[in-house]
């Protein structure tokens, strides 16, 4: 046996190795693409890894909205891949590191760091009124009261003696969230989503992160509470 | 995503509504995609975040959900390209630019599989079967060899030969 390059090439290639540099010729070029073959054609394996799908999702949502900061700054070099660019030290390099420690840490680390990912949307109909959703004395500082008005449903919470609402539906697949008190968080029976009483995410277990809940406007008149929702249709 | 005003949109010629759609509708092909060129996870997972990062950015809103793909895919084209140019100084597998009608993501996946097994079927039975141990079944050259009932050295060199005879039909196959 003496080609050394295919050989080195193909035990790599079975440790699941990233592909080392090499030069080799058109038959030995044409022997790793065989190996490439058989080795992708193994059961199972060619499903992206669930980490890696929603840390690129975090990736990416960083990227895009950085897009939008009038502030000049290095574009994401196109060439770099995550590896390369943890190791470099650029700023760019820092902003996508930065990116993927948040990926990592996300169930530890809360929410402040999820609502970067994606905007929380708030929630316009496009013709609404005020509708009564409970009395003032029944949301004390800190609590969370449950409201459904037939054609929406949230959870409008206190705090800061500021009030806040959000939508009572999961962003994922639709189903009907339930109000953790004691944990103050919003969770969802279907796949065990939780979103904060602000409505970001907060755990999942899905691919990909779910948006954050979208808010209402919410206000207080007159010892009611009152959000922003569709007019009722006759 | 701002709402519809003065009526309601048609569905057909579908658009993406964000960047994060399009994500979510084809990452899982764009990876298997690259996985079935590189055939390690850790460059499939590189080149495909380069793909989103590449594409995304100057990716139209109003572009269609074909468009969309095409355009993912010819990306891909471009990256896996390079990406083989920098570790080989050639391209050692590459994607087909003119794919005449891209219709479903899945379509892409590949027709590895029925290219492996007819591959694998033209080769004698001791070829087949330590390319299937080593590459298909995941064994290691020792467990191989113990389940062949030959040597590690041999397996070695069984290997060896295997790939060379099977790179050879492979290259006569592709025209």
């Amino acid at each position: 046996m003496s080609d050394k390059i295919v050989n080195r090439f193909v035990e790599g290639l079975l440790r699941g190795q990233s592909t080392e540099r090499a030069r080799p010729d058109d038959f030995e070029a044409e022997q790793m693409k065989t190996a490439i073959e058989l080795r992708a054609a193994r059961l199972g394996s060619d499903a992206p890894s669930e980490d890696f799908v929603s840390d690129l999702h975090r990736r990416l949502a960083a990227e895009m909205a950085e897009e939008q900061v009038p502030v000049s700054h290095p574009r994401w070099a196109p060439r770099g891949t995550r590896r390369q660019v943890v190791i470099g030290g650029s700023v760019a390099a820092a902003s996508a590191a930065a990116g993927l420690v948040v990926g990592r840490n996300l169930l530890a680390s809360g929410e402040a760091l999820q609502g970067a990912t994606q905007a929380q949307g708030e929630l316009t109909p496009n013709a609404g009124t005020w509708r009564s959703v409970g009395a003032s004395v029944d949301l004390p500082e800190g609590g969370a009261l449950a409201f459904d008005l037939g054609s929406v449903n949230g959870f409008v919470h206190r705090a800061d003696a500021k009030l806040e609402a959000v939508s009572g539906v999961c962003t994922h697949q639709g189903c009907k969230l339930w109000l953790d008190a004691p944990e103050s968080r919003l969770r969802c029976p279907c796949h065990s989503t939780s979103f904060s009483l602000e409505g970001a995410t907060v755990t999942h277990q899905l691919p990909v992160a779910p948006p954050p809940l979208p808010k209402f406007q919410v206000r207080e008149i007159n010892g009611v509470i009152e959000v922003f929702a569709p007019t009722k249709s006759v | 995503m701002s709402r519809p005003k003065g009526g309601l949109q048609p569905v057909t010629g579908a658009a993406y509504p964000n960047w994060d759609a399009v994500y979510r509708d084809n990452v899982t092909w764009v990876y298997r995609l690259m996985y079935g060129k590189v055939g390690n996870q850790p460059d499939a997972e590189d080149l495909t975040a380069e793909v989103f990062m590449t594409a995304l950015r100057p990716l139209r809103v109003s572009a269609t959900v074909p468009e969309v793909r095409k355009y993912l895919r010819m990306t891909a084209r471009t990256v896996l390209a390079s990406y083989w140019k920098d570790r080989m100084g050639r391209e050692v597998t590459s994607i087909e630019g003119d794919v005449p009608e891209v219709i479903e993501p899945e379509s892409f996946a590949s027709d590895a599989p029925d290219k492996v097994r007819s591959l694998l079927q033209g080769l004698p039975d001791n070829y087949r079967r330590i390319l299937e141990l080593r590459f298909l079944q995941a064994f290691s050259v020792r467990e191989a060899a113990s389940q062949m009932g030959v040597t590690v050295a041999n397996a070695k060199v069984l290997q060896y030969r295997a790939l060379r005879m099977a790179a050879q039909s492979d290259e006569e196959a592709t025209p």
